[in-house]
C-alpha cells in the first residue's frame, strides 16, 4: 500500500514540477531524433558516400533501446544522488518503506518507463522485424538495464560530480552492443559479461531460448550484485 | 598567479574525480570503433567526434561541479577571496579545455589520421571548448539539481548543434556560420580536410570575439545568478 502512495506521490512530483515532466519526456524527444535522422540521414548517406546501413539496422535499434534506457537510468541515480545529499533518502528509509522499498520505488518508476519506451522505439522504428515475445523479453532487460545504469551511478558516485564521470564512462557500456561487427575476439569475449551485448543478440536472433537464458542471467547478476552493494553501502 | 593557482586547484580536482581515466577509457572507445568504418566514412566521423564529445565535454561537467562547489559552500567563499569571479570561471574554461585539447590530440593522432593541422586542431578545440564550459555556466544560474541542469542543456544544444547540419550544403548555407557552433565546426573541419589561411584567421578572431563576449556574459550572470543568489 505505502509503495502505491509513494508512486503516486512521485508522479504528482513529476506533474508538478515541469523540469521533471519534461526529463521524462525526453526520451520521446530522442526518439524523434533519431527518427528525423533515420528519414534524412540515411538517405543522404546512400547518395553521396554510397554506404548502405541496412545490415545495421539491429544496431541502430539496439543503440536508441540503449540510450533511452541509459538516460532513465542516469536520471535516476541522479536523483537518489540527490535526494542523499539533501537527506531525503535517509528519511524515507527510517519511515515504514524502508531501504529496500526506497530503492524498489526509485527503480520500479524509471524501470516502468523503460518498458514503456522500449515498445514506442520499435514501433516508431521499423527497422528489424522482431515478433512480440521478443519485444516483451527485450523491454524486460531495458528496463533492468536502466536499474543497472541508475544503481552503478548511485553505489558508485560519492558526489554529484562523480556521478557525471560515471554517466559518462558508462555511455561507453554501449560498444558492447556493437562488438560483433568489430571480429575481434578477446572483446566478444568480453562482451558476454555486459547487458548491451545481449540486447543487440535478440534482437538479431529473436528465436534462440538459449540467448534469452543468457542474457537474462547476465543482468539479473548484475542487478543482484548492485543492489546487494546498495544494501551494504547503505547500511 | 591567483589563476594558476585556481586552474592547478581545478585540475586536481578532476583528476581526482576520474575526468582524466573516464577520457582514456572514452578515447579508447572511439578509437575501437572508428578503427572499423570505412575509409570515406571515417574521413567524415572523426573530426565529428572530436567536436561533438571532447570538445562538448565542459558542457556536461561544468554543471555538476558548480552544484557540487555550491553545495559546499565554495562559491560563498569565493565572495570574500582574493580569487575574482573572472579567474574561478577562467580557471574552470582552462582545466576543462586542458582535457579537451589532450582527448582530442589523442583521438586524431592515434586514429592515424591522413593529413592533420595540428594547430588548427589545437586552437580549434580550445575555442569550442572554451565556448561550451562558459555556456554551461550559463545554463547553471538557477539550477539546484544536476538533472535541471541537464534538461536545461537540451534546448541551447539544439539551438547551438542543429545549425550545423547547414554544413551538409544549400543555397544560402553559408548564412549559418553566424552560428558559433557553425563557426567553429568549420575551423575543426578545415583542420582535418584543409582550408584557406584567410577562412581560418576569419572563423578564428570571429569566434575569439565570440568567446571574449560570451566570458564578460558569463561573469554578469555568474555573479548576479549563481554567486549572489546563493
Amino acid at each position: 500500500m505505502i509503495q502505491i502512495i509513494l508512486f503516486k506521490n512521485d508522479i504528482k512530483q513529476i506533474v508538478r514540477d515541469p523540469i521533471m515532466a519534461l526529463l521524462l519526456v525526453a526520451p520521446v524527444l530522442l526518439i524523434s531524433v533519431f527518427k528525423i535522422l533515420e528519414v534524412f540521414l540515411i538517405p543522404f548517406l546512400a547518395t553521396n558516400t554510397g554506404f548502405d546501413i541496412t545490415p545495421y539496422n539491429a544496431y541502430i535499434l539496439s543503440f536508441v533501446l540503449l540510450i533511452n534506457s541509459g538516460m532513465l537510468g542516469i536520471v535516476t541515480g541522479f536523483m537518489m544522488l540527490d535526494e542523499r545529499d539533501g537527506n531525503i533518502a535517509q528519511l524515507l528509509e527510517i519511515t515504514p518503506l524502508g531501504r529496500s522499498g526506497y530503492l524498489l520505488n526509485r527503480l520500479l518508476f524509471a524501470s516502468l518507463l523503460s518498458i514503456i519506451y522500449c515498445f514506442l522505439s520499435f514501433g516508431v522504428f521499423n527497422l528489424v522485424d522482431v515478433p512480440l515475445l521478443a519485444i516483451i523479453f527485450i523491454s524486460i532487460l531495458a528496463s533492468n538495464y536502466t536499474g543497472i545504469i541508475g544503481l552503478l551511478i548511485y553505489s558508485g558516485a560519492d558526489d554529484k560530480v562523480k556521478g557525471l564521470t560515471f554517466a559518462k564512462g558508462l555511455n561507453s557500456l554501449v560498444l558492447f552492443a556493437f562488438t560483433d561487427l568489430f571480429s575481434l575476439t578477446w572483446l566478444t569475449i568480453l562482451s558476454w559479461f555486459f547487458p548491451p551485448y545481449w540486447i543487440t543478440l535478440i534482437i538479431k536472433s529473436p528465436n534462440s531460448p538459449v540467448l534469452y537464458g543468457a542474457a537474462l542471467l547476465v543482468h539479473i547478476i548484475w542487478l543482484g550484485l548492485l543492489i546487494f552493494r546498495y544494501g551494504r553501502r547503505e547500511s | 598567479m591567483r589563476l594558476l593557482s585556481a586552474t592547478w586547484a581545478d585540475m586536481r580536482f578532476q583528476l581526482k574525480h576520474g575526468f582524466y581515466l573516464v577520457y582514456v577509457i572514452i578515447t579508447i572507445t572511439y578509437l575501437i570503433v572508428l578503427s572499423f568504418l570505412p575509409e570515406n566514412i571515417f574521413s567524415v566521423t572523426l573530426p565529428l567526434v572530436v567536436f561533438s564529445d571532447p570538445s562538448v565535454l565542459g558542457l556536461f561537467f561544468i554543471g555538476g561541479i558548480i552544484l557540487l562547489e555550491k553545495g559546499q559552500g565554495v562559491l560563498m567563499v569565493l565572495v570574500v577571496s582574493p580569487l575574482r569571479s573572472q579567474e574561478y570561471i577562467l580557471a574552470k574554461v582552462i582545466s576543462l579545455t586542458i582535457i579537451s585539447v589532450l582527448a582530442a590530440l589523442a583521438i586524431t593522432f592515434f586514429g592515424q589520421y591522413p593529413t592533420v593541422n595540428w594547430l588548427l586542431i589545437i586552437i580549434s578545440t580550445i575555442i569550442t571548448s572554451a565556448i561550451f564550459t562558459l555556456l554551461g555556466i550559463i545554463i547553471n544560474a538557477g539550477c539546484n539539481t544536476v538533472n535541471q541542469y541537464m534538461l536545461k542543456t537540451i534546448p541551447y544544444m539544439l539551438l547551438f548543434l542543429l545549425p550545423c547540419l547547414s554544413l551538409v550544403g544549400f543555397p544560402y548555407s553559408w548564412l549559418f556560420t553566424i552560428f558559433p557552433s557553425v563557426a567553429a565546426l568549420k575551423l575543426m573541419l578545415g583542420a582535418y580536410h584543409g582550408i584557406y589561411w584567410v577562412e581560418a584567421t576569419a572563423l578564428t578572431a570571429y569566434l575569439l570575439g565570440f568567446c571574449y563576449l560570451l566570458l564578460r556574459l558569463t561573469v554578469k550572470i555568474f555573479e548576479k545568478e549563481i554567486v549572489f543568489q546563493d
